[in-house]
């Protein structure tokens, strides 16, 4: 459950204002916007990356700004997708997912083998197995955002937020991404997703709940109809 | 994979134990005149230099490429060693000789390659490539220089004879008495380094995704400008400047492994810089007879070209 409170979200102006608004546990809400509507900015704030000019945001049980001041605790409680990263050297795909484990491991950085058990069985759901051993410098765009969502399944959080995890994927694969979300809200009652999109058709055609943002505002459609949401925009 | 990296590491430490016999017993042996004395008081001191420079060496280097997230990074390229021998100069040239002790050297050393680090690591910041990153830390050497060198000319010709050998770099100005405060500070940066391995490992990815796993950033790179001055400071006291094992041997060890893993990294590199200095060192003794040889001019003969090799892999 997140629950956002009077939220003004921007950086040195008010990009964005929230009065009120409730987001129940269980779900993936599409986050959907104009160009430069602010979306990536809304999604900094709600990963505690960027403070909120005022207001509060609680994820479960924890207001944002306790998660900000707590990098182990946040860590533990929110996980991010970012639209790219970068491959490293001599980094496999499989320990770049490994990494999601370490808000859960002990000082010196172990993986037990119930750490590797639960990576190999996320990287076999996502159809990446073949590629486990890959240096990811030479993986494709698509793979690595695949990649991304592995790292963030494996961090095992409530609240996943995922900034624009299609963008580089094909058709099959948007698919793909989208099923797992669905899967991985549903495993757990406490669990929520958070992804930014501009695939309307395809969210609306899976029936997601959209998170509209236009004219500064936030407006939540449960059962979203393509009609409602181009007025919105 | 793993298993693989387990034994790249057991027969390193092989090597490196059989290596050390050979400098230790044969070749520092046949030179004649030996007495217990002179174990003790010379060749012991010798070959504890080159373990211990080159473990901690290879270490702060590893340790550098993390913090500014560039394989390029070590010791000797971004001015660290700079640092501390502009300190050390300052202090042999302009203090009473009073203050000439272990502890004000090492210090100095210290304080010289931290100053060093965080300018560099300030710099880092600023500018968007490692080509800029490393011509900086030549300017930042070559000015370096050009002081030490303005000092000099106010000193007495020991003073400055006494600098010129000791940036010269040398496994054989450490004595017997110093050897346990080198050991005590490069174990101890060893040890330190251990307890960091899950943040570095995080840290391979950048800031922003190493924050997200729950890693405290700022600390971790605090923590890791000072074990990389108390690395490369006391070292850079004892044995002089040395080259290229700080930038060469994690990059070997990556090669080698091929992981990101920070515990194997850390233990390859300090076995692999031992070995590598003990090495040096086996062929300057071998050397000797004809001709005799500092420790940089081997190192850079090595290291040079390799580093040269990566530069051009790397693009």
């Amino acid at each position: 459950m997140i629950s956002i409170q009077q939220a003004q979200v921007g950086y040195q102006t008010a990009l964005i204002d929230i009065s009120q608004l409730a987001l129940p546990a269980g779900q993936i809400y599409a986050l959907i916007g104009r160009n430069g509507s602010g979306k990536s900015t809304l999604l900094q704030s709600l990963i505690g990356q960027l403070p909120l000019r005022a207001g509060s945001i609680s994820v479960g049980a924890f207001s944002l700004e306790e998660l900000q001041k707590n990098a182990a605790l946040r860590a533990t409680q929110v996980s991010f997708v970012a639209s790219m990263f970068t491959g490293v050297e001599a980094l496999t795909l499989r320990a770049y997912v490994s990494l999601g484990r370490v808000p859960h491991l002990g000082a010196f950085g172990r993986l037990q083998a119930t750490d590797l058990q639960f990576v190999d069985k996320v990287l076999q759901a996502l159809n990446l197995s073949d590629l486990a051993q890959k240096d990811t410098r030479k993986l494709s765009d698509g793979e690595r955002q695949l990649a991304s969502l592995a790292r963030a399944i494996v961090q095992d959080t409530p609240l996943m937020v995922l900034d624009e995890p299609a963008s580089f994927l094909d058709y099959f694969n948007r698919e793909l991404l989208l099923d797992q979300l669905q899967q991985w809200v549903q495993q757990k009652s406490e669990r929520t997703a958070i992804f930014s999109s501009h695939d309307i058709d395809l969210c609306l055609q899976k029936g997601i709940p959209m998170l509209v943002l236009h004219h500064q505002k936030l407006t939540l459609l449960a059962k979203p109809t393509k009609q409602e949401v181009m007025a919105l925009l | 994979m793993k298993q693989r990296s387990i034994q790249l590491l057991i027969s390193t430490g092989i090597l490196l134990l059989v290596l050390t016999w050979v400098h230790l017993f044969v070749l520092q042996q046949a030179n004649g005149a030996n007495s217990s004395m002179i174990f003790w008081e010379f060749q012991v001191p010798r070959v504890l230099s080159a373990l211990l420079a080159g473990a901690g060496l290879a270490l702060s280097g590893l340790l550098m490429q993390n913090l500014f997230q560039n394989p390029m990074a070590g010791p000797y390229v971004l001015g660290v060693n700079s640092g501390a021998s502009l300190f050390i100069a300052i202090l042999v040239l302009g203090a009473a000789p009073t203050f000439l002790n272990e502890f004000s050297y090492v210090s100095a050393a210290m304080i010289g390659a931290f100053l060093a680090a965080s300018f560099m690591f300030v710099v880092s910041k600023r500018v968007q490539n490692i080509q800029s990153l490393l011509v900086i830390g030549l300017m930042f050497a070559s000015f370096t220089g050009a002081i030490e060198a303005v000092l000099q000319s106010f000193a007495a010709p020991e003073q400055v004879k006494q600098l010129f050998i000791w940036n010269m770099g040398s496994l054989q100005q450490m004595s017997a008495a110093q050897a346990p405060w080198m050991a005590t500070l490069v174990i101890f940066g060893i040890a330190t380094t251990l307890f960091l391995v899950k943040g570095l490992n995080a840290m391979v990815l950048g800031d922003a995704h190493a924050l997200q796993l729950g890693v405290k950033v700022k600390q971790l790179k605090i923590v890791i400008l000072f074990v990389t001055a108390l690395l490369a400071g006391s070292i850079t006291a004892y044995c002089g400047p040395i080259a290229f094992v700080g930038l060469a041997i994690p990059n070997l060890a990556r090669a080698l492994l091929k992981t990101q893993d920070h515990l194997l990294l850390i233990l390859f590199s300090v076995l692999a810089g031992s070995f590598f200095l003990v090495a040096i060192d086996v062929l300057i003794l071998l050397l000797d007879p004809w001709l005799s040889l500092p420790v940089n001019v081997l190192t850079a003969v090595i290291g040079a070209p390799y580093v040269a090799y990566l530069m051009l892999r790397q693009r």
